[in-house]
């Protein structure tokens, strides 16, 4: 019973040092760490997500050109859409005031844009980012969407609530940024507090405090600047995140596709490149980890582990 | 209210989103599960495919059920008493040492071997031991994505420890 216990505490990496000699000390534990160490051998490292989603893309895209098809329309049923459309657009003319259209705003890779929203609150988007919020109905629907990186200077007294397809802020006269990625969403508060909900559980930000989430991870940290560095002195800045995170920001900040060769995605990087010059920004990110660079052409760049 | 751009897997950027998120796990899961013979890759393009198709029906919240429920019930379609077979990559020559030509073919021994235990272990032992220990996952964190209780994980997985041990080392 006691071996048992040692071992699953060992297989869940929670074991101590006096239990992990307890559990060395056994007959059969190189046994079980041969077995531990060959099981990754299993895995199978071929799959590419960026790959499947282009074969998949290929796929629906193709399903949804065959479902466009045209429709026939019988003769009398024209002048009678006519007469509809009319009274469509009259009435959507009556209406737009009340329920304003919603407002989208995107930024392409390599840009950065501001915008203000209805209530005097500053957003700047970051690259490869989407904001969407209702203009015309600001004061009934206090939110915005957000695909991507922002960062928001609250209006005093104002509120209203940011969704990203991980997490919900909520905000009160603030200064924060927040990330959202594919496998990776961070908040971090400059000014006031902010309010988070990440998986139905609630979580208060205060200033210089930051939330982060790589994969299912939860890291809370702390940040001593006053603006995002992306906003304010042209960097990106990472701290303790996946090397993936760092290549997929470089990628949209410079409009590039970079690829890898050896390259333990998963190591965690902590710098910062330039966002205005591509060759000491690329010396920021591969120096420290020994890689070599290799510019194949102006859309692509191969990284390879020397 | 807002269109939201959240809500709507019908959005591209949303779709992409829970592709990027979870097709490695839906992937992984029917591999640990069913092996490679059956195709899990093609699997989850299908799983993907039948959500694109249903996206007005299902809301990202449902979308990880929805395709890990579809891609099972696909593999099940086709399972019929097929052996499982994982494969595993070569056991590569260390640059540092040489290696005498018995030590590399013990090692190769030894993973054909493991392939035939992990091939007769059950459906659940071996997706719990394998997202343990080739995804490094929490028993936590498994419990919580397989829906069971974390002492059935640690059950799981040390009975798929202990079978192995005793069908490769021949106890």
């Amino acid at each position: 019973m006691k071996k048992e216990l040692l071992i699953q505490k060992w297989l869940d990496g929670e074991i101590n040092d006096a239990e992990l000699s307890a559990f060395k000390a056994l007959p059969e534990y190189a046994s079980y760490a041969k077995l531990s160490e060959k099981a990754k051998l299993f895995e199978d490292t071929s799959y590419d997500v960026d790959f499947e989603y282009g074969k998949l893309n290929a796929i629906i895209s193709e399903r949804r050109q065959k479902t466009a098809t045209p429709v026939k329309t019988l003769n009398w049923f024209k002048p009678l859409m006519r007469v509809a459309a009319i009274l469509l657009v009259g009435l959507a003319i009556y209406y737009a005031p009340l329920y304003g259209d919603t407002t989208t705003v995107k930024t392409l890779a390599s840009n950065q844009t501001t915008i203000q929203l209805p209530d005097n609150s500053n957003v700047k988007l970051n690259a490869s980012s989407s904001l969407q919020y209702k203009k015309g109905d600001w004061e009934n629907n206090r939110e915005v969407n957000l695909v991507g990186e922002a960062y928001f200077d609250v209006a005093k007294g104002s509120q209203f609530d940011v969704n990203t397809w991980l997490g919900k802020v909520s905000v009160l006269g603030t200064q924060f940024n927040v990330k959202q990625r594919v496998n990776y969403f961070e908040v971090t508060c400059y000014e006031g507090l902010v309010s988070l909900k990440y998986k139905g559980k609630e979580i208060k930000l205060p200033a210089g405090k930051s939330f982060k989430v790589i994969g299912n991870e939860i890291i809370e940290d702390e940040t001593k600047d006053s603006l995002p560095s992306w906003s304010n002195k042209n960097m990106s800045s990472f701290k303790s995140v996946p090397y993936s995170e760092v290549i997929q920001e470089f990628e949209r900040q410079y409009n590039i596709k970079v690829e890898t060769n050896n390259v333990d995605m998963t190591q965690l990087f902590t710098g910062s490149f330039a966002l205005n010059d591509q060759e000491l920004a690329l010396k920021a990110i591969t120096i420290p980890l020994e890689l070599k660079y290799n510019k194949e052409n102006k859309t692509k760049i191969v990284l390879t582990k020397e | 209210m807002v269109q939201s751009l959240n809500s709507n897997v019908c959005e591209e950027r949303v779709f992409s989103n829970i592709f990027q998120t979870l097709s490695k796990d839906v992937h992984n899961f029917l591999r640990y599960k069913y092996g490679d013979n059956l195709n899990p890759k093609d699997k989850v393009q299908e799983a993907f495919i039948k959500l694109w198709d249903n996206c007005k029906n299902v809301s990202p919240e449902k979308a990880k059920s929805f395709l890990f429920t579809t891609a099972n019930n696909m593999m099940l379609n086709e399972v019929k008493h097929q052996k499982v077979v994982l494969k595993h990559q070569q056991v590569k020559p260390k640059h540092y040492t040489n290696e005498t030509p018995e030590f590399i073919m013990e090692e190769s021994e030894y993973m054909k071997k493991y392939q035939r235990a992990l091939g007769n272990l059950t459906e659940a032992q071996r997706e719990a031991f394998l997202m343990n220990r080739i995804e490094g996952k929490k028993h936590k964190e498994i419990a919580e994505e397989l829906g069971i209780s974390r002492k059935g994980v640690e059950k799981r997985i040390y009975g798929a420890l202990e079978k192995l041990r005793k069908e490769i080392d021949g106890i």
